[in-house]
């Protein structure tokens, strides 16, 4: 009881006043959030502290920065014709090969994952892109959509950049030295088995409607795919690669400032539209995310300033050992429901530690897929939202539906790395 | 480099406060609202 | 519950955004003013800018304290506030400037060396913003709480990922505003590799014979309670340990790692001739298994989740409950004396010799804010 009082209740009244808000009152996710947390602060005796509510946003000032761009970059290039005329391509290119095709959308998915360390970063650029192809080719909206949340979780775990394994290795002075290959172990067998499970069924039984089909790819090619027209997508890439694998000559611009160049460049190209019109659209349909980034910084800062941040942590750690395994594939991505960055930090740095006999670059590589996972986790979920919103399905718990197979077999799989971290490791050259 | 970011600050801020006045739902435009904050303080160079 | 919209709304909560921010930032810009030091007589103080002027002008240029001796003897630089979350390192040093007379040789003092950390704190991280102590007189003495890293200010945008520019070793974009992972810093490079340039410039110049970067850890963390010593200095780390042990002060002593760069143990090693020394003590408002967190926690170190951590057997320190803001930097300062001892052992015209700095007893007897100076009521 002890220890359980008063933390506890503290934990009991900020969960509960977030549920309260969310679903009973059907509250925005971001107000329910925030409410929470300033109903934590009132009960844990801090009153109504300004200074940590507003000072837990700016844990994720460069995050909005990313994500407002990166919506301003999709919608340009919806605008301008390249998104659709690109899919038409890559359909006619890829039609009858299912199984390269399954595995090359998938690794479509995942780059700008893997090259910008962010799932939203991939599911609105290439994710985007692939998604009309993938319903065209017969793919249901919702299963497209969750081979894109789970390509792009794998994309933000995968090397190069992986920033939840920088995090919990900057826990334990650990360098991100070395992580490529566990990353890759972590990753690559994950992404074929959703990829075979959520897209090839459907591309082998060509369960698309050939002359709809037909019918669309012309409409699609509307606007003639030429190398002008591809060029926001290729400055993109130039951008960004240059900034990941020159870093010593090249000016590091930032995702934001890359996104919103490659964006402005579609201005020169395809058909003519209103670029604020389009940025005002862009940031309305991200508003939602960036307050829920924003409610779920006061919720952390308040739950860090009244204890119930330990009170978690430690309840966990307190785990008998054989549960230990169990609570780490449960409690990272379920905290990650309040954001995959933060859980790294406040669950994945512990458990490195408490596993510290085992190989520190795996497990630590594993870990940061479970936090990855967190992406999923509503209210958040990251990943989840934006591929509902690619494919233009408006519930996405629909699209959660799909990948909460996928998922199990992930974090069963980063359980399985974790156990056998240095026999893995051992097998690496 | 700090200036761009300033800028590109600004921008976005502009842009929430533009679909806030849009907005027809007062919740949606609360979530705006908590959006506005960081992103001024940001801009003045606050915090 | 759904309410209508209108730009008569909008406006509202657009004004009711800029109070909460205007309420905000009057908070966030309180940490903009410099603590008050006292330092003791014979004292002068210099600006870092004195020997790299790149940073004059610049938030990074800091206060360095320099007390030379009657007698000839060594030199040796302590820095604290490195990081400014581990306040008994800025502490220890805070009471070799206030207390410290220099009879042999030279002192050098930074209090707070990354002084870019202290005009802000961390987000999610609800650090207390100040931690005061009560004077002997019964006035009080107050200084600031700052952030692991220097002011997003000025180091933003923070680059995706932080490159270290002598070894190419990559860490999360914001490390680079950790100084302890600047070493030894470029001219031209951020702020904060700036300073870290300025400090190694200081150490080329002044040529101390040993220098303290002093530290606090998570008491989760393996690296607690620890002397970290380069190759050079492990001969004199090794001597320092057995010592404390005889004082009933257990220290684990750590070579530093020669494939972790941009920290003190390892730069000012291979980039000056000083022999470096990093101390850690155990400091739980810094961990993350920390409870209620407030500057009782930074002062006392009383939290129940570590109590339990440390029944799970999950801590690196002995537990008892608490340790104070005393007891961490009184660890320091008897480590710093005994380390000045064994200088002179070893290096006969090296000594440095320090009166009047409260250790690990008597600051735990009498309390810290007791030995500093009654200013600043
Ligand atoms: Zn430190």
């Amino acid at each position: 009881m002890d220890w359980f009082f008063p933390e506890g209740i503290y934990t009991i009244a900020m969960v509960g006043s977030f549920v309260l808000g969310a679903f009973a009152l059907k509250l925005p996710i971001a107000i329910a959030l925030a409410a929470a947390a300033a109903v934590g602060a009132l009960c844990g005796g801090a009153g109504f502290p300004i200074r940590h509510l507003v000072e837990g946003t700016f844990g994720y000032l460069d995050t909005i920065l990313i994500i407002a761009s990166a919506m301003i970059f999709m919608k340009s290039v919806q605008r301008s014709g390249l998104l659709e005329s690109l899919a038409a391509r890559i359909i006619r290119l890829f039609r009858s090969m299912p199984l390269m095709l399954s595995l090359g959308l998938m690794v479509i998915i995942m780059i700008p994952g893997m090259i910008t360390g962010s799932s939203t970063a991939a599911v609105l650029t290439t994710g985007a892109l692939v998604a009309p192809v993938m319903i065209k080719l017969g793919v249901p909206a919702v299963k497209t959509a969750a081979a894109i949340a789970m390509g792009a979780i794998y994309g933000m775990i995968a090397p190069p950049v992986n920033v939840p394994a920088m995090i919990i290795g900057g826990g334990i002075d650990m360098p991100y030295v070395g992580f490529a290959l566990p990353l890759l172990v972590c990753t690559v067998p994950l992404a074929v088995f959703s990829a075979l499970l959520l897209v090839y069924p459907y591309l082998k039984k060509g369960a698309g409607d050939e002359e709809a089909l037909e019918e669309d790819l012309s409409r699609m090619e509307e606007t003639p795919l030429t190398a002008g027209l591809l060029m926001p997508v290729i400055l993109l890439a130039v951008l960004m690669s240059g900034e990941q694998f020159l870093p010593s000559v090249w000016p590091p611009l930032g995702m934001p400032v890359n996104f919103l160049l490659a964006a402005l460049s579609s201005l020169l190209t395809g058909k003519k539209y209103n670029f604020l019109e389009a940025s005002r659209e862009a940031v309305n349909d991200a508003i939602p995310v960036l307050g829920i980034l924003m409610g779920v910084g006061m919720f952390i800062q308040i739950m860090t300033l009244v204890g119930v941040q330990g009170f978690i942590v430690v309840s966990v750690l307190a785990l008998p050992a054989w549960l230990m395994y169990f609570g780490m594939a449960t409690s990272i991505p379920l905290f990650g429901a309040v954001s995959a960055f933060g859980s790294a930090s406040v669950l994945g740095v512990p458990f490195l530690l408490a596993l510290l006999g085992l190989d520190e670059i795996m497990v630590g590589s594993a870990l940061s897929l479970l936090a990855g996972l967190g992406d999923l986790m509503p209210p958040t979920a990251l990943a989840g939202i934006f591929a509902a919103q690619v494919v233009g399905e408006e519930n996405y718990f629909k699209v959660l539906r799909h990948c909460f197979f996928p998922a199990v077999v992930t974090a069963v799989w980063a359980v399985v790395v974790i156990m056998n971290a240095n026999t893995i490791m051992g097998y690496l050259p | 480099m700090t200036l761009i970011y300033r800028a590109i600050v600004l921008f976005i801020l502009l842009l929430v406060v533009a679909c806030q006045f849009r907005e027809k739902d007062f919740w949606k435009q609360t979530t705006a609202a908590l959006v506005i904050i960081p992103l001024v303080l940001r801009l003045l160079m606050i915090k | 519950m759904k309410i209508k919209g209108t730009p008569l709304t909008a406006l509202l909560l657009l004004a009711l955004a800029l109070s909460v921010s205007a309420l905000a930032a009057t908070e966030f810009k309180s940490m903009w003013t410099d603590d008050l030091f006292v330092p003791a007589p014979g004292f002068e103080k210099h600006m870092l800018s004195e020997w790299f002027d790149g940073l004059k002008g610049t938030p990074a240029d800091n206060p360095v304290y320099i007390q030379k001796g009657e007698e000839p003897g060594g030199t040796v630089l302590i820095l604290g506030g490195t990081h400014p979350t581990e306040p008994a390192g800025m502490m220890a040093a805070v009471l070799f400037l206030e207390r410290a007379k220099v009879s042999r040789g030279r002192l050098i003092i930074i209090p707070q060396t990354n002084i870019m950390g202290y005009s802000h704190t961390s987000p999610q991280e609800a650090h207390p913003r100040s931690i005061s102590f009560t004077t002997a007189d019964g006035g009080k003495r107050t200084f600031r709480f700052g952030s692991r890293l220097t002011n997003t200010l000025y180091e933003w945008p923070a680059p995706d990922i932080y490159i270290h520019p002598a070894s190419g070793q990559q860490l999360p974009g914001k490390e680079r505003g950790n100084i302890n992972r600047c070493y030894p810093g470029i001219p031209d490079g951020s702020p904060t590799e700036q300073m870290a340039y300025g400090i190694t410039q200081l150490i080329l110049k002044e040529k101390p014979d040993l220098s303290f970067d002093l530290h606090e850890a998570s008491p989760e963390y393996p690296v607690v309670n620890a002397i970290v010593a380069h190759e050079r200095s492990m001969e004199l780390a090794a001597m320092t340990v057995m010592d404390l042990e005889d004082m009933g002060i257990a220290m684990r002593l750590e070579p530093s790692p020669k494939n972790l760069r941009g920290l003190t143990h390892r730069e000012w090693g291979d980039y000056t001739e000083t022999m470096p020394i990093l101390m850690e003590t155990g400091n739980p408002v810094q961990g993350r298994l920390r409870g209620r967190t407030d500057e009782k926690l930074a002062l006392t170190g009383v939290d129940k989740a570590y109590v339990v951590a440390s029944a799970l057997g999950r801590l690196y320190i002995p537990y008892d409950g608490k340790q104070t803001i005393e007891y961490r930097a009184g660890r320091h300062t008897t480590s710093i004396l005994a380390f000045l001892d064994n200088l002179d052992l070893l290096f006969d015209d090296k000594g440095v010799s320090v009166e009047g700095v409260p250790n690990l007893a008597e600051l735990e007897e009498k309390g810290l804010g007791f030995f500093l100076s009654p200013a600043g009521r």
